[in-house]
């Protein structure tokens, strides 16, 4: 196989980095993927509890790097989704112990093993993001429409570009009505500001608490809206490239709402 | 530009916060891709120094370098006397550049 790392980053911390990474990797391992998730967040892990594994590690990330198990071993299957796995990170070790050279190594393995490896990146700009990144194929930055972290954002970004990465934005947690009282940034500010590709779009969802709450997987609740996002970003990033990003504002205006009443559809967000 | 927004434009409201926010942030990102590390701004006077110095002999203590910050835009400022010209020998400044 020759498959993609993708790394999950954001800067900021608090923003959805691991929601993303757990429901994408699961949305792409439901359309048929081999699909690896990487908790890369050596010392604080939490990938495994938003995922409900937490209960079945034995072996973990850095157990892998310095050879005391082989990928596989480490690699926990989900029972619920097939072709989904997960490799959480070492709690008790601290992000220093992983070099660069050895996620070179460890990428060149996954990319053999799997269809898709997304890596959970640390917050911060420090040793754990750069080993996060240091042989990702493609990036997703992950923001809120928030000041802080569109700004942490911007400068994830251009540390991505330095490393010849060209990353593409998911806007997480709009809240529709605040941004049509003009209270929070729309979608089309972020990336005004930011001037970068849009690969999703993600409403603020209940769901998504509920869904860390129990361990049970976003993307199989047919009602989250948050789910059906994660689920069309998945199908962005394998095989459907163009799929339209749906807006979160459209239909919400008064004159849409107009327009919906006789018949037009909705328009789609720009990209 | 929603209906709504429009009205509000009329009616000469205070920007909304969601307007605030953009404009900060604009400032903000082009402010901190301003902000230049000491060290590299010494290499530069050294750099410069060393330029400077093949054409004019000039009061290194007296040499200022700063980076002035303006709305909107910045400039880099240097500020040096002059003691003297050199007067250039045959090839002589030519052949360091």
């Amino acid at each position: 196989m020759d498959g993609k790392i993708i790394v999950v980053t954001s800067g900021k911390g608090g923003v959805g980095k691991t929601t993303v990474t757990a429901s994408v990797g699961a949305a792409l391992a439901k359309q048929g993927k081999r699909v690896a998730v990487l908790d890369m967040d050596i010392g604080l892990r939490n990938l495994d509890v938003v995922m409900g594994l937490e209960n079945r590690i034995v072996f973990n990330v850095v157990d892998v790097i310095q050879g005391r198990c082989k990928l596989r071993q480490a690699a926990l299957k989900d029972r619920r989704i097939d072709n989904l796995y997960l490799i959480p990170a070492s709690q008790s070790d601290e992000k220093s112990v992983i070099k660069p050279q050895n996620m070179t190594w460890l990428c060149n393995k996954l990319r053999r093993e799997y269809d898709f490896a997304l890596l959970d990146c640390p917050a911060g700009i420090e040793q754990g993001f750069k080993n996060a990144i240091e042989a990702a194929d493609e990036a997703i930055v992950v923001c809120t429409p928030e000041v802080s972290s569109v700004r942490d954002a911007d400068r994830v970004i251009g540390l991505l570009y330095a490393r010849s990465i060209t990353p593409r934005l998911i806007v997480n947690r709009i809240v529709p009505q605040l941004v049509e009282k003009g209270d929070m940034l729309s979608h089309a500010d972020v990336v005004d500001v930011l001037s970068i590709d849009l690969l999703g779009l993600v409403e603020m969802d209940d769901a998504v608490v509920v869904s860390s709450n129990t361990g049970n997987p976003l993307v199989q609740q047919k009602e989250s809206r948050a789910g059906m996002a994660f689920n069309r970003i998945a199908m962005r990033l394998d095989g459907h490239p163009d799929l339209p990003v749906e807006d979160p504002m459209a239909g919400r205006s008064f004159w849409q709402k107009v327009g919906k009443k006789l018949g037009r559809k909705n328009r789609t967000a720009k990209r | 530009m929603t209906f709504h927004s429009l009205i509000k434009k009329l009616l000469n409201k205070p920007d909304s916060s969601r307007n605030v926010a953009k404009k900060r942030l604009q400032f903000a990102l082009v402010y901190d891709k301003l902000e230049v590390r000491d060290d590299m701004l010494e290499d530069l006077q050294q750099d410069l120094v060393e330029v400077i110095t093949r054409y004019f002999e000039i009061d290194r203590d007296a040499l200022s370098l700063d980076i002035q910050r303006m709305e909107g835009s910045s400039a880099l400022i240097l500020n040096t006397p002059i003691l003297a010209a050199k007067h250039r020998k045959e090839g002589g400044a030519r052949a360091h550049a």
